[in-house]
């Protein structure tokens, strides 16, 4: 079972890029975001990268940074927590 | 893949008769010769102007701010320096003019919606914008535009040069302009490739990205008059993704093949688009090294930023100007290692060669490109 | 003077259908969820597009007067935190690339045309003097919301493509002649729309120094 942070960006994840036949559930921790797995694209990734940007207050310098941190929810939960207050995390 | 348009029917006849460009670093000529010293137009300027935000690289126009006026502050300076623009009797149907741009009056939209001022207005949407600048450069209603994001000049030349082709025009007008405001900055920091690293086009580096510029510029087109001809053009657009290229690269040889079929047994160097993002910039030095063995390539946008919808044309002026002086600049911002031996880093004399190639590419991965010769 | 003749055309007019309905009727048209970031205009001038046989590599002109005006509308509101894909989708020609992107169908010459009143014949022209036996002329417009009233954005949706051809063909629906003449006057691109959407012929000045005259089989 997902942790609450990743469950949080699983949800989050579903409803900025209106997925529609996607639930949160359907993401698996270590399934690539894009290109396979949920084959999301690059504009849909700088999309979510603006969502957890405000969301958790962190920064996102670069196309390849962002890269990195999106490979998967895993990735991307790994980030936040390295570089977000944790005030701002999910309990 | 679609095959790509080449125009070449009598291509020889059509001349440029008159050009003329304007960026931070002067007129085309004060331009050509800031390059060929190295200089950088751009500056670190907060991305959204007096709101603040991250810094940005930047190229504005006499140090203007990145906010818009009402009405904008650069129609001054495209009519200071665009005399050619305003004379001749432009806009009559046998003198027709396209306008060329990506951004037009977007700027003023933006500063309306932020301070709801209506004085913003007149200069915003699209039409407005363009109506306002034909009657301030005193056109007749024979304008036409034409809007493709980074190519959009080359579509001005290309229908400007069938027009005269066709005899339907005497001379034809194409005028290119993208000034930056906070709605364009914004927009590309927001696709994470403006930052505040400054553009190094073709550089082998860990990340990529761009600087953003004004620009504006324009091509008086007539039949057999001038010392250079735009012998070839060709378009291709690849329709795979908006922001990121068939990984083959088969999109840019496809833009680039009509015209080098034109090329065959000349000498040329190329001018890129090279706007300092990585898979891009990679993918389009493969493509010519490929398509034009042995050229040496530059692309100047890692001083003067991208000029957006007026790149092909301010390029153009440029290449021109190049042509005129013998020498060509080097590819400003850039420094070792590169993608390729053939992108010269250093300014080269010109004189041996028979033209120049120059290149353009847009969102949703336009490509577009022109045989600059001597006539 | 230019002359060609239409072989092929598709028109939607939603009316006064909510943009809403317009998305749900359209949606089948397109693959599985390739419609959630696709704008109205999108949608209506990509299924106009797709509606039509498919004919080779053919130049391709596209006519918007305003463009994603109503997707810039969002961009702009969007702003400080400026959305990426509104980004993307407001930029001119999104309207036609959404589609072609989502069937992957590349083309060789795209000419993307915007502006004012003499927006229909400017466009004509562009398709008339392509060089190929066949041309796509596509265009739309998408009703915006608060630049409405400011004269920024469409106050109507409509989309249409029509395929103009050289050789009139054994089922020509149509035929268009353009000529330079001393004339003043303007088609607007709305008005142009409604005479292909009704097939409604038209003979007069449709922009300075040309003279269209359009006639059905």
């Amino acid at each position: 079972m997902s942790d609450p942070l990743s469950a949080h960006l699983k949800r989050l994840i579903v409803e900025t890029l209106r997925l529609e036949d996607v639930k949160p559930e359907d993401i698996q921790d270590d399934m690539p975001l894009i290109g396979s797995g949920l084959s999301l694209d690059s504009i849909d990734a700088v999309e979510l990268v603006l969502k957890f940007e405000k969301e958790f207050g962190i920064k996102i310098r670069s196309s390849e940074e962002s890269r990195q941190a999106l490979a998967s929810v895993s990735s991307l939960a790994a980030f936040i927590r390295q570089h977000a207050d944790p005030a701002r995390l999910p309990v | 893949m679609a095959s790509c348009a080449v125009y070449s029917s009598n291509h020889d006849s059509v001349g440029l008769a008159a050009w003329g460009c304007v960026t931070p670093l002067g007129d085309a000529a004060g331009t050509l010769t800031a390059l060929l010293r190295g200089e950088r137009a751009l500056r670190a300027v907060p991305v959204l102007g007096r709101e603040g935000g991250d810094p940005v690289p930047l190229g504005l126009l006499n140090n203007r701010e990145l906010d818009e006026t009402a009405p904008p502050s650069w129609l001054a300076t495209i009519k200071s320096r665009f005399g050619p623009v305003q004379e001749g009797g432009w806009g009559r149907p046998r003198r027709p003019v396209f306008v060329t741009s990506s951004n037009f009056g977007v700027g003023c939209l933006y500063a309306y919606r932020r301070s709801g001022d209506p004085a913003f207005l007149p200069f915003g949407a699209l039409p407005d914008c363009v109506e306002w600048l034909r009657r301030e450069l005193g056109w007749g209603e024979s304008v036409t535009v034409f809007s493709h994001a980074c190519v959009s000049a080359h579509l001005g030349l290309l229908q400007a040069s069938r027009m005269i082709e066709a005899g339907l025009a005497d001379a034809a007008l194409v005028f290119s302009f993208d000034f930056l405001s906070p709605f364009v900055a914004g927009g590309f920091h927001a696709l994470k490739i403006l930052n505040a690293d400054f553009p190094a086009p073709y550089q082998a580096r860990a990340t990529g990205s761009i600087g953003l510029g004004d620009g504006a510029a324009y091509a008086v087109l007539a039949r057999d008059r001038g010392d250079f001809t735009i012998t070839a053009q060709s378009l291709h657009n690849e329709m795979y993704h908006f922001t990121a290229n068939r990984a083959d690269g088969a999109g840019f040889v496809a833009g680039l093949a009509p015209v080098a079929a034109v090329a065959a047994g000349r000498r040329v160097w190329l001018k890129g688009h090279g706007t300092g993002t990585l898979e891009a910039g990679r993918l389009e030095v493969d493509a010519f090294g490929r398509v034009f063995p042995d050229a040496p390539l530059v692309g100047w946008k890692g001083s003067l930023g991208h000029t957006l919808g007026s790149c092909g044309l301010v390029e153009l002026a440029l290449a021109v100007e190049a042509m005129r002086a013998g020498r060509t600049p080097g590819t400003v911002g850039s420094a070792a290692p590169v993608f390729a031996d053939s992108v010269a880093l250093e300014s080269f004399a010109n004189g041996a060669f028979d033209g120049v190639v120059c290149a353009s590419n847009a969102f949703g991965e336009a490509h577009a490109a022109f045989l600059l010769s001597h006539a | 003077m230019l002359e060609r003749f239409i072989q092929e055309l598709r028109t939607d007019d939603p009316g006064s259908e909510t943009p809403a309905a317009t998305r749900e009727r359209l949606k089948a048209r397109f693959a599985p969820g390739s419609t959630r970031r696709m704008t109205l205009l999108g949608m209506l001038v990509g299924a106009a597009l797709g509606d039509l046989p498919p004919a080779g590599d053919e130049p391709l002109v596209y006519a918007s007067t305003f463009g994603e005006g109503r997707a810039l509308e969002d961009y702009l509101a969007s702003f400080p935190a400026a959305s990426p894909t509104l980004f993307q989708t407001s930029i001119h020609p999104s309207g036609v690339q959404q589609g072609l992107i989502g069937r992957q169908r590349s083309v060789g010459e795209l000419f993307p045309q915007a502006g004012g009143r003499q927006l229909a014949v400017q466009a004509l022209l562009t398709a008339m003097l392509a060089p190929a036996a066949t041309v796509v002329l596509a265009g739309g417009e998408e009703r915006g919301t608060w630049l409405v009233e400011a004269n920024a954005v469409s106050d109507r949706t409509f989309a249409y493509a029509v395929r103009l051809a050289r050789e009139p063909g054994p089922r020509a629906l149509g035929r268009l002649m353009l000529t330079q003449e001393a004339v003043t006057g303007a088609l607007a691109h709305p008005a142009w729309f409604e005479r292909l959407h009704r097939r409604q012929p038209f003979d007069g000045a449709a922009a300075e120094g040309w003279r269209l005259q359009l006639a059905w089989s």
